[in-house]
This record gives C-alpha cells, sequence and structure tokens, in this order.
C-alpha cells in the first residue's frame, strides 16, 4: 500500500503547477466557507446570547396555558421539590423567578399602559445584566419597595427620580390592584419600545401588588454552555409537574428561530455555489490528469495491476489535492478566525446603531465551533468521493490496449 | 517444451461500412527459450497478434494456450494476474513509469506480485548488474537515455519470471549503437534464463540476431523459418 502513497505523491508533483492551482482553488474555498461559516455563527450565537440573556434565558418554566395567554391567572407556586431539582443540575448555572404582568401607570398628570415585571433583583440582574442600563438613580436591593422605570415612559409620566408612581391594574382573579411607589432609578435600553414601558420591582413587592403571594408566572434558567440546553431542559422536565411546561429559548423566540434558519440557509446556499464551482475545476483537472496518463495507465494494466489498486492509486492522488487543500484553508483560516473571535469586530455608524436598535450588541462576532472547520473539510471529501466516481469509471472502462495506444 | 500454443487465431475489426481482418487465422507454437522475430509490413498484424498472444487484445476467435492455460478463457481478473507471473512486456516508447527510478520499475512488478522486499532488492540488482545499469539504480527514467530506459524496460519485463518477453518493435526509438547493445543485453538474457523472446519487428539488426524469423502479411502466417 505504501507504494501507491509514494507513487500518488510523486505523481502529484509531476505538475506542480497545476497540482498547486487545484490545491489553491480549494484553499480558497475552504478558507472563504469557514470565514463566512464563522461570522455566520458568531453572528448568530451573539444574537442568541443577547436575546436570551436579556429577556428569555436558555430555559423557562411556566405554566402550561401561559406562553398562550399571559394572563397572571396562569401563574403557578413552585414547591420545594422544583427548586431543588433546579438546584442539583449542574447544568443549571443561574435562575430568577419572575412575575410578569399589566397595569396602568399613572402619575399626577398621565397614565400609560406599561408592563410589570417583578424581579428577585440580584438574580435577575445576574442574569440579563439589568442594572447596566440604569441611567439614573439606583437598582433595587430584594426587598425593596421602589421601583425602576423605562427612561421614556418616566418622561411620559413626567416623572423624575424620588417621585411617585401609582399602579393601577387587575389582580389575581379580578382583584383590584393598585399601589405606589418611589421611582428608585431609570432605564434606558436600547429598545425604544422597552424603556416606554416596562417597571421593575421586587418580586415580594409584585407579588403583593397583584394579590398572589408566592405566585410566579415563569422561571428563567440559564446554562453554562448553549448546547446543554435540550439535556437540562430533558431532566428538569422529568420532575416538572403536569401543570408546568419547560420551554428552551428557541420555542420562546420563534421569530429569531426563523431568522437565523433563514440566514444560515443563504449562507449554505452560497457556499454550495462555491463549493459546485470548484467541484467542476478540480474535476477538470482530474479528467486532463486521467487523458494525459492514459498510456501509462495502459502499461500498468499490461504489466500486471489490476485496476481496483490503479483506482486506489488515483484516487489516493486525487485525495492528496484535496488533503492539500483543505490543511491550507483550515491553518490560514485557524489563526484569523481566533484572533476574530479573541477580539470582535466593532460595527460602527449606521449599522451599529440598528444593532443597537435591536438591542444586539454592535460587533460582528466569530465562531470557533468545530463545525466551523470541520464542515468545509467533510464537503470537500463528499466532493472529491462524486469525482471519484469518474474516476473509477474511466479505469473500469479503460482496455490497456486502446491505452497503449494513447 | 511447448510455451506457446496458438489455434486458429483470427481478429476481425468491425468498421462503419467494412470488416478488417487484422488476423486470419494463425497457428503457431514457441517452444521455451526461443528467440523469434515476427515480421511483416506495416499493417499485416503483427503488433494486432502480439497483442492477443499477451493478453491484451481478445481475439475475435482461436486459442492462446500458455502453459496449457487458454487465457482468453480466464476472466479480466485473473488474465491480469496470469500476465503479471506469466508474460514480460518491452514496448517501443519504453514505458517506464516516470515518477519511479529504474530500480523501482522494476521492483513494482515484484511489488505487485507479493514478493518479500529482500528479494525484490536482491533480483533489481541482479537484473540491472545484467543490462549493465547498475549505477542508474536510482535515476528517474529523464534522466537515462533512451538505449538505457529500454535495457532498463527489458530488465522490469524479466523482473516477474515470466515464460516469455513479448517485444513490440523494441529498437524502433534507438540508433544503432543502442540497438546493438540492447539485442546483445536480450540475446544473453535469453541463454542466461532460458526466456522465450518475441519480438514483432521491422528492424533487419533483430532479424539477423533472432533463431526463428515468423513472416506475417494480411494476417496469416506466410513464412515460418528457423536460421
Amino acid at each position: 500500500m505504501m507504494t501507491y502513497f509514494k507513487i500518488a505523491w510523486r505523481n502529484l508533483w509531476r505538475n506542480k503547477r497545476r497540482t498547486l492551482i487545484t490545491s489553491a482553488s480549494i484553499f480558497f474555498g475552504v478558507f472563504f466557507a469557514i470565514f463566512m461559516s464563522s461570522v455566520q455563527q458568531g453572528t448568530m450565537q451573539n444574537m442568541v446570547d443577547n436575546m436570551v440573556s436579556f429577556y428569555t434565558g436558555y430555559l423557562q418554566i411556566q405554566e402550561e396555558q401561559f406562553n398562550e395567554n399571559r394572563s397572571i391567572n396562569n401563574s403557578f407556586i413552585p414547591n420545594e421539590y422544583l427548586i431543588n431539582s433546579i438546584n442539583s443540575h449542574n447544568a443549571i448555572t443561574q435562575y430568577a423567578q419572575r412575575l410578569e404582568s399589566f397595569a396602568l401607570a399613572a402619575s399626577e398628570l398621565n397614565s400609560f399602559g406599561s408592563m410589570i415585571l417583578g424581579i428577585q433583583p440580584e438574580k435577575e440582574d445576574a442574569i440579563s445584566g439589568l442594572s447596566k442600563w440604569i441611567i439614573k438613580g439606583n437598582f433595587i436591593t430584594p426587598g425593596s419597595k421602589d421601583v425602576l422605570l423605562g427612561k421614556v415612559l418616566a418622561e411620559n409620566l413626567k416623572l423624575v427620580l424620588n417621585d411617585t408612581v401609582v399602579l393601577i391594574g387587575q389582580g389575581y382573579h379580578g382583584v383590584s390592584a393598585a399601589g405606589k411607589y418611589r421611582v428608585a432609578g431609570l432605564l434606558d435600553f436600547p429598545l425604544a419600545e422597552l424603556s416606554r414601558q416596562v417597571v421593575y420591582m421586587d418580586i415580594s413587592n409584585c407579588q403583593e401588588l397583584f394579590s398572589l403571594p408566592g405566585h410566579l408566572t415563569s422561571i428563567v434558567l440559564m446554562v453554562s454552555n448553549p448546547d446543554e440546553v435540550q439535556g437540562a431542559a430533558t431532566l428538569i422536565n422529568q420532575d416538572l409537574p403536569d401543570e408546568l411546561r419547560i420551554y428552551r429559548w428557541d420555542e420562546l423566540q420563534p421569530e429569531l428561530v426563523n431568522l437565523i434558519e433563514g440566514k444560515l440557509a443563504s449562507g449554505k446556499i452560497i457556499k454550495g455555489l462555491l463549493f459546485m464551482i470548484i467541484g467542476f475545476g478540480v474535476w477538470g483537472t482530474i479528467i486532463m490528469l486521467m487523458s494525459e496518463r492514459k498510456r501509462e495507465l495502459g502499461v500498468l494494466i499490461a504489466l500486471g495491476m489490476r485496476k481496483t489498486r490503479l483506482t486506489i492509486m488515483i484516487i489516493i492522488e486525487s485525495a492528496y489535492i484535496g488533503i492539500l487543500g483543505i490543511l491550507l484553508g483550515v491553518v490560514v483560516s485557524l489563526p484569523l478566525v481566533w484572533h476574530l473571535f479573541i477580539n470582535p469586530l466593532r460595527v460602527g455608524g449606521k449599522i451599529g446603531e440598528t444593532y443597537t436598535k435591536m438591542g444586539f450588541e454592535p460587533i460582528i462576532a466569530f465562531s470557533m465551533q468545530p463545525e466551523v472547520f470541520y464542515s468545509p473539510a467533510i464537503t470537500i471529501f463528499i466532493m472529491f468521493a462524486i469525482i471519484s466516481i469518474y474516476e473509477i469509471w474511466y479505469i473500469a472502462k479503460l482496455k490497456a490496449v486502446i491505452a497503449l495506444r494513447a | 517444451m511447448k510455451v506457446i500454443e496458438i489455434k486458429n487465431l483470427v481478429k476481425i475489426y468491425n468498421g462503419s461500412e467494412i470488416e478488417v481482418k487484422a488476423v486470419n487465422g494463425i497457428d503457431l507454437n514457441f517452444e521455451e527459450g526461443e528467440f523469434a522475430a515476427i515480421v511483416g509490413p506495416s499493417g499485416s498484424g503483427k503488433t494486432t497478434f502480439l497483442n492477443m498472444l499477451g493478453g491484451l487484445d481478445r481475439p475475435t476467435s482461436g486459442e492462446v494456450n500458455i502453459g496449457g492455460i487458454n487465457i482468453w478463457g480466464l476472466s479480466s481478473r485473473k488474465l491480469i494476474d496470469f500476465r503479471m507471473n506469466n508474460i514480460g512486456f518491452v514496448f517501443q516508447a519504453y514505458n517506464l513509469i516516470p515518477v519511479l527510478t529504474a530500480g523501482e520499475n522494476i521492483e513494482l512488478i515484484m511489488h505487485l506480485q507479493g514478493r518479500p522486499k529482500k528479494e525484490r532488492e536482491e533480483r533489481t540488482k541482479e537484473l540491472l548488474d545484467a543490462v549493465g545499469l547498475i549505477d542508474r539504480l536510482k535515476s528517474r527514467p529523464n534522466k537515462l537515455s533512451g538505449g538505457q530506459q529500454q535495457r532498463v524496460a527489458v530488465a522490469r519485463a524479466l523482473a516477474s519470471k515470466p515464460k516469455f518477453i513479448l517485444a513490440d518493435e523494441p529498437t524502433a526509438n534507438l540508433d544503432s549503437k543502442s540497438t546493438t547493445g540492447l539485442l546483445d543485453i536480450m540475446a544473453e538474457m535469453n541463454r542466461k534464463y532460458n526466456t522465450t523472446f518475441i519480438f514483432a519487428t521491422h528492424d533487419k539488426r533483430v532479424m539477423d540476431k533472432a533463431k526463428r524469423i515468423v513472416t506475417i502479411d494480411d494476417g496469416k502466417v506466410v513464412e515460418d523459418k528457423w536460421q
């Protein structure tokens, strides 16, 4: 077998220029595919991370009906067994309880509809980094009777720090809910819509407002590695009572999933076209190579080399070309992608503003997922497997007596 | 001892309009250790005959029995193996594998036969020494002259210890000095290893050296003489 590898390797360098040009075309394809996959996956992951950490978490436990009908009547009281179950899973790094509803926020002059979010301040801050959006005042502490208002909501209500906001709404099963609270801080989110309607308060305060002692609408769970989401969901699901359900982030954000899938699909089409062009180029090289060496192949058959062995030798030779291109592509792209993974590109100007407005960090992030690197290699491998069908066919139909006349 | 027995060998090429009988019913036998030349004008059927003898071109009808085996009754795979173990080829254009050295070209066929490395190396050196090229063991074909390449080709043909060697116009591309040298070597190999040599040739010098001359014309043996 070593002889075939040796002959194939030497044959590779019989026409150095052709080998290098063919390998270079594969190299550029692999390099471009890696770069493109890395930036696509990195951007998507960044989008998911932003969305997940900002609001949904990787997983959420909710009452069965809540996702369809976001009413506080569809809230639940977590039992000790559930909390112990969450604490016992190593994959879960953080969790926070929330109570979410709607109320009318009023000042002396105005009133506006608002979204009330009862949170566990420290845990929520650890997950979503809520405190970083505070532009005035302070973050609330556990047990605090104060609230945080969205900046635009505060402006609309003509309220400033330490003013009082009145919340009026409907509590559990139609009970009236009303309370007045001091404004401890103002939040300025990148998404203006959020700043226009959110009111954050401590969860116990919120439960009291809506007459829901001990009730939650969701428990937000974070995992250390996005790959562990499904595993963690399955484990926790086993411990959930019938009326509760666990949702993955992609179930809670179907629009985001569609956006990601759409972008990935367009990337796949571009990469597919790229590899198709490269594939035809490589095929052309192989056709030329086989044609040029027709007589030599005839000699080897005449001397007694079986066609299967001859095919193996030719396939090894074309595999060398592929491996050379793949290795070059990976070796050159690896440090570049690594550098961009560590130092993502900052996006400025209007594009950057758009990113920020959408609630995403204005960066072009890169991914170092192994898939980014092995996926083009597998594509090239498949490409060569298809081309080798031509080689097998060519040698199978080759007649030594005709080849010797070539 | 009879090495090759040819019975009523026919090869017909069917063109679009006409049918050409390249070989038209040849009956011949070759004995062990013969040094024979197949001669005839261009288009007489020499090369076609040699190709059928060597298991390269399937006859339309007839038999080629080598060591009692009708080679055209073998499967393609068995025929390739049979060729490897029993027939040596020397081509007009040398046809050495350009990426292999002289030694590796000779060794390749023994490698295909599955012979041990030590045996391969020893025989390669012995054969290269016999053709006077032991000092070119590691030279690639492009570093050898035409005459030297053909001598390596003869050594390669002998490497598998074949029953006979078929040489199609082996001297056609060689100058006078190289031709004489090559013929001397082949005659020596014939004598030393008792291997049968069959040439297809126009070359008067080859004919002069041959012990038997078979003349073919229009696909038929018209003369078979010993000298």
